[in-house]
């Protein structure tokens, strides 16, 4: 029942994921990040196979850290999904592979632009203008058709971002109290109380 | 549910009087849950062909990645540009390496060839290739295209009748078809340049 | 006699040496010299550096390398073998906080290059690398600067300064004499270039500094700094030296005067 959304507006992206540990039918925690930085210009909320998604995101953000010291210069966002996704897939046909789903939140300082992409498990990419994964997305998806605006300013953004937070709590069987939102711009990356 | 049909998507190619078509829709789903309406499923190989792939999406974008490579190997090592025949038989031979693990992918090829020949192909998943006359058919509402396109398509049909007819057998099918739709486009290869189209079709 | 012993393999010799190994030491007393100096909470490298070519790119000529946020390396001999342990120890740094979240401390990363120099001269097929490297840096919640040294053979060593490359017999010495203990920022630094410029002919524009005071905190002198402190050095050389002089001219007056007192009659 994990659940996480991501938009992007003028100049920033917005991720936000839920914020609740489980195991089985047993809530274990409640204030976990399930948002993970990885450069000072790139996020990604993982969801999916407790064990797989931790070990996921940090083999990534490992990796990434690696590329910026061996190249003196952090990768960009299309680049890290190409390869963030190629390694989805590779695992995909492995004797055990990573049951990861991602969002990927990131701005381009050299053409300041934001960018946002959904990976699956099976290393399906888009680029999207907005985006969901878990059983929220059945919800938030509809709710972003109607309400999402790629130029709205941040202080929209956040509105609809609350909007599609307000309508899983409202209409998901399952509660998710708190969330965790963080924000991609020029600045780098920051957490946003809501 | 079948893997095939997991993200949905068509494609189609036709062939005309010295030029080809090949369109496919734009849509990429989960399942019944649309998650993005911009998603291509063709791809340039040179300037004249193009290649289409329908199917499992994590395997299109693979799968589009080792053809850019392989093409550029090919172009370096031969320096001269690949066929429409030859990039076929890549295609194939690609697919049927992993003839017990298969790419879950159908693709469809469109291009011209020497003296301006028309070429379609299409293979199955593992890469056993099929050389219409007329026009191949891949994805999803496949079925429904073989219907469409057998009662629209004609011998000898100039690039703009031959968009028309591509464009119409498309967007007929998919409109039939849950899992592809929102909005296609099209590529008609004709012996001095590309018209590229983007169509809107029923949004939903 | 010796000829069996010094081809491809690393194999002993019937009197103990591992020819390739020496020679390897070779390569780093060919290779440019490398100097690193510890202060009380700071450690410096210093580096001699090839005169970069009129149409070279200098950015691309490096000998000061960054292991990780709070690691730094410099290596004399092959650069080209350099670059190759260089990047195993990055992976080895990644790869570490990956699977113990912690980043690796001074001596562990120095004791996996010297592991891999060593395997390097046991293996089939291979030959040792021909460099050896300073490695300094901080170890995680700790405020001591470190500095080790390794070598072709796998011997990895902590110093509070020391030379490798080029004449790094002539700098060590120096660095013997005139290495004090807790020096703070600006005397380290001095120390370092005073110490290269005992080697170094052509001055600042052969002298790379970089200076590190602690995690993510690494600092490279540029042309315009290095230059005003080897000024610097020559001006207290210069003012040395007239002291020296005068009083030697004092002492032969005096001298002078002296015997040219007792030959009067």
């Amino acid at each position: 029942m994990e659940c996480s959304f991501g938009l992007v507006g003028k100049g920033y992206t917005l991720i936000a994921s839920d914020t609740n540990s489980a195991r089985s039918i047993v809530k274990m925690k409640n204030d976990e990040d399930k948002i993970k930085v990885l450069t000072p210009h790139l996020c990604m909320a993982y969801s999916g196979e407790a064990g797989d998604t931790v070990q996921f995101a940090e083999y990534v953000e490992r990796n990434l850290r690696l590329h910026q010291i061996r190249h003196y210069t952090e990768l960009r966002p299309p680049s890290s999904a190409a390869w963030i996704r190629r390694v989805l897939a590779d695992s995909l046909r492995s004797r055990k592979p990573y049951q990861v789903n991602l969002l990927l939140g990131g701005y381009d300082t050299s053409d300041d632009t934001p960018h946002l992409y959904w990976i699956d498990y099976l290393g399906t990419m888009a680029k999207v203008p907005f985006a969901a994964h878990g059983y929220g997305a059945y919800f938030a998806l509809s709710t972003l058709d109607r309400y999402h605006d790629p130029t709205a300013d941040l202080e929209q953004g956040l509105e609809t971002l609350k909007r599609c937070i307000e309508e899983v709590q409202k209409r998901l069987i399952v509660g998710l109290p708190k969330w965790n939102v963080k924000i991609i711009d020029q600045d780098g990356v920051r957490e946003l109380e809501i | 549910m079948s893997i095939m049909s997991y993200n949905g998507g068509s494609v189609v190619a036709m062939v005309g009087k010295n030029c080809v078509a090949i369109a496919s829709d734009l849509r990429l789903g989960s399942q019944a849950l649309t998650v993005a309406t911009d998603f291509q499923k063709i791809f340039p190989v040179t300037d004249r062909i193009f290649l289409g792939l329908p199917g499992l999406a994590t395997d299109v974008l693979t799968l589009k990645e080792r053809f850019r490579f392989r093409v550029n190997m090919y172009t370096i090592k031969e320096e001269r540009e690949i066929e429409p025949e030859t990039f076929a038989h890549l295609v194939s031979s690609t697919l049927y390496e992993r003839r017990f693990g298969p790419y879950f992918v159908e693709p469809v090829i469109a291009g011209l060839g020497k003296d301006n020949k028309p070429f379609i192909a299409a293979t199955d998943l593992i890469g056993c290739l099929t050389l219409p006359k007329d026009f191949a058919v891949s994805g999803t509402a496949s079925d429904k295209m073989f219907g469409v396109a057998e009662g629209l398509w004609e011998p000898d049909l100039e690039p703009e009748d031959l968009f028309e007819t591509i464009s119409q057998t498309l967007m007929n099918a998919v409109d039939r078809d849950a899992y592809s739709g929102w909005g296609a486009i099209v590529h008609v290869i004709t012996p001095d340049k590309v018209i590229t189209r983007t169509l809107k079709s029923r949004m939903d | 006699m010796s000829r069996s012993y010094d081809r491809a393999l690393t194999v002993f010799s019937p009197d103990g040496h591992l020819f390739q190994v020496e020679y390897a030491l070779e390569a780093v007393r060919k290779g440019t010299c490398a100097v690193g100096v510890r202060g009380k909470d700071v450690v410096v490298l210093g580096v001699e550096k090839k005169s970069v070519l009129q149409l070279q790119d200098p950015r691309t000529v490096r000998k000061v390398a960054m292991l990780d946020d709070h690691i730094c390396l410099a290596f004399a001999g092959l650069t080209a073998d350099g670059r190759v342990l260089i990047d195993k120890a990055r992976i080895e740094c990644q790869s570490h906080r990956l699977t113990v979240e912690d980043p690796v401390s001074v001596e562990y990363i120095t004791r996996h290059i010297a592991g891999i120099q060593q395997r390097y001269t046991q293996s089939g097929g291979v030959r040792p690398f021909g460099i050896s490297t300073l490695i300094v840096g901080f170890d995680p919640q700790d405020s001591k600067p470190r500095l080790y040294q390794t070598e072709p053979s796998g011997i990895y060593s902590a110093w509070k300064a020391n030379a490798i490359g080029r004449s790094s017999k002539t700098v060590r010495e120096f660095l013997e004499k005139n290495h004090k203990d807790d020096m703070g920022r600006d005397e380290t630094i001095k120390l370092t270039i005073k110490s290269l410029l005992e080697v170094v002919q052509t001055g600042a524009k052969n002298i790379d500094i970089s200076v590190m005071e602690g995690y993510n905190k690494v600092t490279n002198l540029d042309l315009s700094q290095i230059e005003a402190l080897v000024a610097e050095i020559e001006r207290e050389k210069e003012q040395d030296a007239e002291r020296k002089r005068s009083r030697l001219a004092a002492t032969a007056a005096s001298e002078a005067a002296m015997s040219a007192g007792a030959s009067a009659p």
